[in-house]
């Protein structure tokens, strides 16, 4: 099996399963407790359905939507992720890359494996940059005037992280950051020889964002929830969030809103976007789904700030419904994040192309020409 | 495969099967005729969805509940399950230590097999008496006494297992109090050597509540359900009910209230609290899940009692879901008797800390410090 043998979101993951340790896999893949609100994640796509008009000249359909003040090439970007760089040598470079060719958002964590610095160097695209905020306050400040100089577009600040979630897979695989071999991991290792060379051979591993402020996560072997636990600010609260987006003083998307009250709150504080995210089933479990809680947010606040559906898009239909019901723009994790393990700049660049040409088509097959032309009515509940 | 490895329920519960004579396993695990309401019970809990307020500020979690008049560290507690002591040989004394560690309500079962003297004199948490209302009228009077003498807080009388339930699982495995050996749960104990080593050696088995009174399921082996059927009085009316409230004259509670008529029934006869329950499948196969019937019991009588959600939990987030809905606290039965057989009072205490680890956890992430904090604006059913 190889790249070009990937058609859709199920065989770039099974790709990077052969090609990652078990533990990585894992990472990215697992999610809370039972897991039940990652399933649900994807499948509250399935309980509506797409009603196309016919017949409307669609001729070539134009996807370009506006997120962040930018123009992006399609409704769907990259939202951002930790440690890349176990996901394939080239982590963050390789996705910053693609994200840039295919004309889209790239997105880059506090967690991320290479720089602020760096990735402005190898990406001329539009790029976000996810904050956590640490006990140590002046992390954030330095980390939000880095992405300033550094030309970064927009910034998000991840909230629905206060405490890590239970992320059971993790405990079994023994996953921590930088890898440390257990005696069950060592035979996944052991079995993926390649995925060892390149990670030995190739720049150290580091949490290039903060390893000047601390050791955690680079130096030693840490659980990813002991440093969430033991880095991450639980008094986090409304005024924190304000103060950063001063600060930035550009768009400023909060991560992680799922409640009608705390979306009006976002447009109040001057947020210009929110992320309608779960952290992909990864943090509460039994959490709903950004797609079923979409239309209640977008009746709320639609209009008053950009809201980006974030979690368990798939398809290209995924997309189009969300749009439908008012979100301006969709993101994913895991689906880039296979297509990285499977096969880094190329992997991520092929999935994107896959993506867009299901947007491109289905949007020809539903009669709309313009990202505009996705409303309510192309929607009906079971 | 050891204690360190489960992080969750069904890992305590892979580890309980591993230890436990299958005819015993099957006991806990098992439910009435095809296991429908058992898992409901559970299955309930997943068609609402939690909403999550965000950047609330929640460095410090405060999980206490007052029920019964009693403040607990947790809001869930033990519920009284029969025979622990075929279990695990640590049996009662394990889950009621436990219980003490954690400052939560220790429920015993009339079918316990260590006695409320002993109970009482070991731990100081709160502690529930659940009561079999028996045939022999002397055996009520003398349990009520024995009880009341040995302080404990609450009485609660079950009223759902008014005849045995039809558990085919231990028609199968032929399992019966005190353990009998048939031909099919020979093999079973025998691969199972430490089990049996401990209980062989580890004290007799006994039911101390029961025995001056009744040999069955002490001296004579006899099924649960058959014990139900043939011991407990059928007969037994509101006007029982209400006349054993009065006798105890302490917090009293109905186990296994589904209705919202009786719940408002419970609450005339003097009643304190309810736990809304069905017996945790074991009992009417059919019946409405805990969970789903919650809500109705809230609205009707949730100001005037303590209402207890109770079966099916087996995660933080179950519990957010029942609390947040109106209950004043869960409680549960194999949350903690797989804990048990798994590996005794150092299972149950890593049962319960889980739990408490994820409640904490869980109601950060939902952006609420106090169990006050929760209510159903942090709830969404799904369409
Ligand atoms: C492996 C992995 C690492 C992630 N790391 C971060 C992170 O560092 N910061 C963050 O805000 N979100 C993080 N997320 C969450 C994603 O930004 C996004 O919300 C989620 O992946 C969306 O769900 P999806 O994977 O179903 O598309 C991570 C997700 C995954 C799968
Ligand atoms: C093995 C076992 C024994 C039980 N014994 C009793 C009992 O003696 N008296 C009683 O009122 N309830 C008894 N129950 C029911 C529990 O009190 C409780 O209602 C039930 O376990 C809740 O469901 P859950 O196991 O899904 O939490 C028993 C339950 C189990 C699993």
């Amino acid at each position: 099996m190889s790249l070009k043998d990937c058609y859709n979101f199920d065989d770039f993951r099974k790709l990077a399963k052969r090609n990652l340790p078990a533990p990585i896999f894992h990472y990215i893949d697992g999610g809370s407790d039972d897991e039940a609100t990652l399933r649900r994640n994807t499948e509250a796509f399935s309980k509506c359905d797409l009603v196309p008009s016919i017949l409307t000249s669609v001729g070539e359909p134009d996807m370009t939507t506006e997120v962040f003040g930018e123009k992006i090439k399609m409704p769907l970007f990259l939202s951002p992720t930790a440690m890349q760089r176990l996901y394939h040598y080239d982590g963050d470079k390789a996705s910053a890359r693609a994200a840039e060719k295919l004309g889209t958002f790239y997105s880059m964590s506090t967690m991320a494996t290479t720089s602020i610095e760096e990735i402005s160097n190898v990406s001329g695209g539009p790029k976000m940059f996810q904050l956590y905020i640490h006990k140590d306050k002046g992390l954030t400040d330095n980390l939000i005037d880095r992405c300033k100089r550094s030309g970064f577009k927009a910034m998000c600040l991840t909230v629905d992280t206060v405490v890590a979630g239970n992320r059971e897979r993790d405990h079994r695989w023994g996953f921590t950051t930088p890898p440390k071999l257990t005696l069950k991991s060592l035979l996944s290792f052991a079995t993926h020889p390649m995925w060892s060379i390149n990670y030995l051979t190739h720049e150290k591993f580091q949490l290039a964002n903060v390893s000047h402020f601390t050791k955690k996560g680079s130096s030693i072997a840490k659980g990813v929830m002991e440093y969430i636990n033991e880095q991450y600010d639980p008094k986090m609260n409304w005024q924190d969030a304000e103060y950063c987006i001063k600060r930035w003083g550009g768009p400023f998307a909060i991560k992680g809103v799922m409640s009608v009250e705390d979306a009006k709150r976002a447009v109040e504080i001057g947020a210009s976007a929110i992320m309608l995210s779960n952290h992909g089933g990864r943090q509460l479990d039994g959490s709903r789904s950004p797609f079923d809680q979409l239309p209640a947010i977008a009746e709320a606040v639609g209009g008053k700030l950009e809201i980006i559906l974030d979690g368990g898009v798939r398809r290209g239909t995924h997309v189009l419904k969300a749009l439908s019901l008012g979100a301006t723009a969709c993101s994913f994790g895991k689906g880039y994040l296979f297509a990285l393990g499977a096969g880094g700049q190329k992997g991520v660049e092929a999935l994107l192309q896959r993506m867009h040409d299901e947007i491109r088509r289905d949007m020809i097959l539903l009669g709309c020409k313009t990202i505009k032309d996705l409303k309510k009515t192309n929607i009906a509940y079971r | 495969m050891g204690l360190k490895d489960c992080h969750n329920f069904s890992d305590f519960r892979k580890l309980a099967k591993r230890k436990l004579p299958s005819p015993i396993f099957h006991y806990i695990d098992g439910a009435a005729d095809d296991e429908v309401t058992y898992q409901r019970n559970t299955e309930a809990f997943n068609e609402v969805d939690l909403v999550p307020n965000v950047l609330r500020g929640v460095e410090n979690v405060d999980l206490s509940t007052t029920i019964f008049g009693k403040k607990l560290d947790l809001p869930f507690y033990c519920s009284p399950t029969a025979l622990q002591r075929l279990f695990h040989y640590q049996g009662e004394r394990a889950v009621g230590k436990a219980a003490q560690k954690f400052n939560t309500m220790f429920g015993v079962s009339s079918l316990a097999t260590v006695s409320v003297e002993e109970i009482s004199s070991m731990i100081d948490t709160p502690k529930l008496f659940q009561f079999y209302y028996h045939k022999d009228k002397g055996l009520n009077n003398a349990i009520v006494e024995r009880v009341k003498a040995a302080k404990f807080d609450v009485m609660a009388l079950t009223v759902d297992t008014i005849t045995g339930g039809n558990r085919e699982r231990d028609l199968r495995t032929g399992f019966t109090s005190p353990p009998k050996l048939t031909l099919s749960s020979l093999i079973s104990f025998a691969i199972k050597p430490m089990w049996g080593i401990n209980y062989v050696t580890r004290g007799k088995f006994e039911l101390p509540h029961l025995q001056d009174h009744v040999k069955e399921g002490t001296s004579t082996a006899t099924s649960v359900g058959n014990y139900f059927s043939t011991m407990l009085d059928q007969s037994m009316n509101w006007k029982d009910a209400e006349n054993l409230c009065s006798k105890w004259g302490g917090h009293f509670a109905l186990k296994g209230v589904m209705s919202v008529e009786d719940a408002k029934r419970a609450v005339d006869i003097g009643c304190t609290g309810i736990m809304v329950s069905n017996h945790g499948g074991r009992q009417l196969d059919g019946a409405r899940s805990p969970f789903d019937q919650l809500a109705e019991i809230v609205d009707a009588v949730g100001d005037k009692v303590d209402v207890i959600c109770e079966g099916g939990i087996q995660r933080g987030t179950h519990m957010l879901k029942a609390l947040s809905m109106g209950a004043k606290a869960c409680a549960g039965g194999r949350l903690y008797l797989y804990a048990l057989a798994a590996a005794g009072q150092k299972g149950v205490e890593r049962a319960l800390n889980q739990y408490r680890v994820e409640l904490e956890r869980d109601m950060k992430l939902m952006g609420c410090t106090k169990i006050s904090d929760l209510s159903r604006k942090n709830l969404r059913f799904r369409k």
